[in-house]
């Protein structure tokens, strides 16, 4: 499948900070995926690079077989972007808007048929500062379609949505895949990734840790579990299990962290050694690890191959 | 196109959705317009002369403060930032939004022009002249706007940014205090501002000769409003986190600092900076002396009685119809010193010199006698015009100098001949030559000074005010 997107060997620094520091990534057409990454890890000026809005100070960058960097206004003829934040003339109501910013482009969709699809009807003729941040967010969405786009690239376009706003918008996602179209998204949310996308890159300090399929890529990670404890004295580390898949143990006083594969299994065998010392457990808590956690698997993972992608 | 033309009705639309714009667009002009006509409520046609300054003013307003303020608010919030997420070039943008401000200061100008003539300003004699040169102070000021928007990162440095340009374009640039009252420094000043040129294009087709009078200004307004356009242009900014000291293109500042010293220099080098008033005619040629009469020669036959001059037909109806609301003697237009009041030594010996030099001014014997009159009703306008110390002393000179030539119910006559036909005769505008330096260079002002002290004399001579 031809690329959609293609960056290669991307930089940019804002003085001595290097947000982005030698990307590579390639998006197939049709297909949805995802950039993940902690805030300040640089997807967020990856994707302005991509988009048009900053000058990259190195690299090269292809979107729809256009290099973005010589023909700027023809790649931006050819796809339709949600920032996190959209802002637009106080006064201006959706309908002059997607009016207004259709009228910059060689094909526009209907104005009706976008304020139906986003559900802005009863909006329509409102002032733009009068909008809630979902109806503004729905809006954002709208004028990413308004020139029928070949790529659509949205900045965690489900942030501020409620749960029926998401599920909508998700499956309007689908509809432009099905339609063949290409998305690149942006998300901390490893539900929506690994539920929408059909490919992921994980991104921290401006470089690509990993990248593939979000089953094989966050399934092992959703599959982690990270265990918190507080006991009544300092536990001895030496007694504890080296077994059920216990990992990245950290002891501070009386209260320990680590996680596994099988919180179950584990914590009957910590019940046994706690025991044992005599140390009463004061609380638990189990739960699913954070993207943060995530990264710092991934991380410490890459480190140890010494050959992570993006590496230099 | 349609890009250009949506987003100049857009912003149109918007604006007129914006109250805090509206006001400031349109009720800051009307509020000029109205300090302008209770300033100079004693001029016979209302705000004729002042056209020109009150919608200079208007322009400056719209273009130096209203445009940058918006464009530098919606880069603040983000707008452009979202505009550039669109294949819109930075041509449509800079000139749907320059288009889309002449719209606002256009319907600005024309209702405080509307309001003008309904409280009895008479039409402005070059109406199509009127909307060029209008168009060109806009294309001006529009094009410094664009400047400021690019030079000022948010919307306070905005405001600092328009009143450092505004205020002394008002004040020393011959926008609101006229140039013959500035001093010669600030008229040289004011040469490389483009508010002189303003008013004098825009005056100039209310009242003037129209365009064909006022090349060079126009030609000023063209030069700086094309630099300011294209500076305006190249340097626009679509993300409000760019700083301008850490943009590009600084160089096209240059280039509009250049238009206006280019502008500055020229007219210096062609000596049209100092508004000198037109000269009077030469003494001997203003002057018809009456033929020398020699005994010898036989009496000419009467052929027929000459015309009766038509002044003589002023009746005493006719004084008494005149309106004589006229400012008071100690304000600031056209006032006359109290009968006790004695002026310093400097202004006394100005005084002296014109009481001494008067009797042999040639103007002053004119043998047309409603012109004498007329000439040394000048003596006192003129001062008055400039605003000099003198002024307040001058009129009692005057009136002494008049009852001394003429009767008085012949000088009643005249002068309210001379009231009620304010715009017949030459205009003296520069009376130098009798020791007072300066000169008005409005013939207008003049004028109007001399239909309101020949009512002031009337009203003492006639008795109606007692001194």
């Amino acid at each position: 499948m031809p690329a959609q997107v293609i960056v290669r060997d991307l930089r940019k620094a804002y003085g001595a900070t290097r947000a982005v520091d030698g990307i590579n990534l390639e998006v197939a057409r049709g297909t949805i995926f995802g950039l993940l990454g902690p805030n300040g890890a640089g997807k967020t000026t990856t994707v302005e690079c991509i988009i048009g809005l900053r000058e990259p100070d190195e690299g090269y960058i292809e979107v729809c077989g256009i290099d973005v960097r010589r023909e700027p206004r023809e790649m931006k003829q050819r796809i339709g972007v949600a920032l996190q934040a959209t802002a637009l003339q106080e006064a201006i109501t959706p309908r002059e808007a997607i009016e207004l910013l259709g009228a910059f482009y060689r094909q526009r969709e209907d104005t009706a048929d976008l304020l139906r699809r986003f559900d802005l009807r009863a909006k329509a003729d409102a002032r733009f500062a009068t909008l809630s941040g979902g109806e503004k967010q729905r809006l954002a969405l709208a004028l990413a379609f308004v020139n029928r786009p070949e790529l659509v690239v949205l900045d965690e376009p489900t942030a501020g949505l409620d749960t029926q706003a998401r599920r909508e918008l998700r499956a309007e996602i689908r509809k432009m895949q099905s339609e063949g179209c290409t998305v690149l998204l942006t998300t901390h949310d490893l539900a929506e990734a690994e539920e929408l996308c059909d490919q992921v890159a994980i991104i921290d300090h401006g470089r690509i840790l990993a990248r593939g399929e979000p089953g094989s890529l966050l399934g092992e990670m959703s599959r982690t579990q990270v265990v918190i404890l507080a006991t009544d004295r300092v536990i001895d580390v030496a007694g504890w299990p080296a077994r059920c898949g216990i990992t990245d143990i950290a002891i501070e006083g009386t209260r320990a962290m680590f996680h596994t594969t099988d919180a179950t299994t584990a914590l009957g065998e910590l019940a046994v050694v706690l025991r044992g010392q005599g140390i009463r457990l004061i609380s638990l808590t189990v739960d699913q690890p954070s993207l943060e956690d995530a990264f710092l698997q991934l991380t410490r993972r890459t480190d140890r191959a010494g050959a992570g992608e993006g590496r230099r | 196109m349609n890009g250009l033309r949506r987003h100049l009705a857009a912003t149109v639309r918007l604006h007129a959705r914006n109250t805090m714009a509206l006001a400031y667009g349109y009720l800051f002009p009307l509020i000029f317009l109205a300090a302008f006509w209770v300033l100079y409520r004693y001029e016979s046609v209302p705000l004729l002369r002042h056209m020109g300054e009150l919608l200079t003013v208007s322009v400056l307003g719209g273009a130096c403060f209203g445009l940058p303020t918006t464009l530098v608010s919606e880069r603040e919030r983000g707008v452009w930032r979202r505009y550039r997420l669109t294949p819109v070039p930075t041509w449509t943008v800079v000139v749907s939004t320059a288009v889309a401000r002449y719209v606002i200061v256009l319907s600005a100008g024309l209702l405080q022009l509307a309001v003008a003539l309904a409280v009895g300003m008479t039409a402005p004699a070059h109406p199509l002249g009127l909307w060029a040169a209008f168009t060109l102070v806009a294309f001006a000021f529009i094009g410094l706007g664009l400047v400021i928007a690019a030079l000022a990162d948010t919307v306070p440095a905005v405001q600092a940014l328009g009143q450092c340009i505004f205020l002394p374009m008002l004040i020393i640039g011959g926008v609101a205090v006229r140039l013959e009252s500035l001093p010669e420094w600030a008229q040289h000043l004011s040469a490389f501002f483009p508010g002189r040129y303003a008013v004098e294009a825009l005056q100039s087709c209310v009242n003037g000769g129209g365009l064909g009078a006022v090349r060079f200004p126009l030609l000023a307004l063209a030069v700086i409003g094309g630099a300011g356009i294209l500076a305006g242009g190249k340097l626009f900014r679509w993300d409000g986190q760019q700083r301008f000291l850490a943009s590009g293109g600084k160089a096209w500042l240059i280039a509009v600092l250049a238009a206006w010293a280019a502008i500055g220099f020229s007219a210096e080098t062609r000596g049209r900076v100092i508004t000198k008033p037109a000269s009077p005619p030469p003494a001997d040629a203003a002057v018809t002396p009456p033929p020398p009469v020699v005994a010898s020669t036989p009496p000419p036959p009467v052929v027929a009685k000459p015309p009766e001059p038509p002044w003589m037909t002023i009746t005493d109806k006719d004084v008494a119809a005149l309106d004589f609301r006229m400012p008071p003697d100690h304000g600031v237009v056209s006032p006359i010193a109290p009968i006790d009041e004695e002026p310093d030594e400097f202004v006394r010996d100005q005084v002296e010199g014109v009481r001494t030099k008067l009797l042999a001014w040639p103007p002053a014997s004119e043998p047309d006698e409603v012109q004498c009159v007329r000439n040394l009703l000048y003596v006192c306008a003129v001062p008055d015009a400039i605003q000099m110390p003198v002024e307040r002393y001058l009129p009692r000179v005057v009136l002494q100098h008049l009852t001394d030539s003429y009767p008085k119910e012949k000088l009643i006559k005249l002068l309210t001949w001379i009231v009620l036909h304010p715009e017949e005769g030459r205009v003296i505008d520069d009376i130098s030559d009798l020791g007072i330096p300066g000169g008005a260079g409005d013939p207008m002002l003049v004028r109007e000074r001399v239909y309101i002290y020949a009512t002031k004399f009337i009203e003492r001579l006639s008795g109606r005010k007692p001194e």
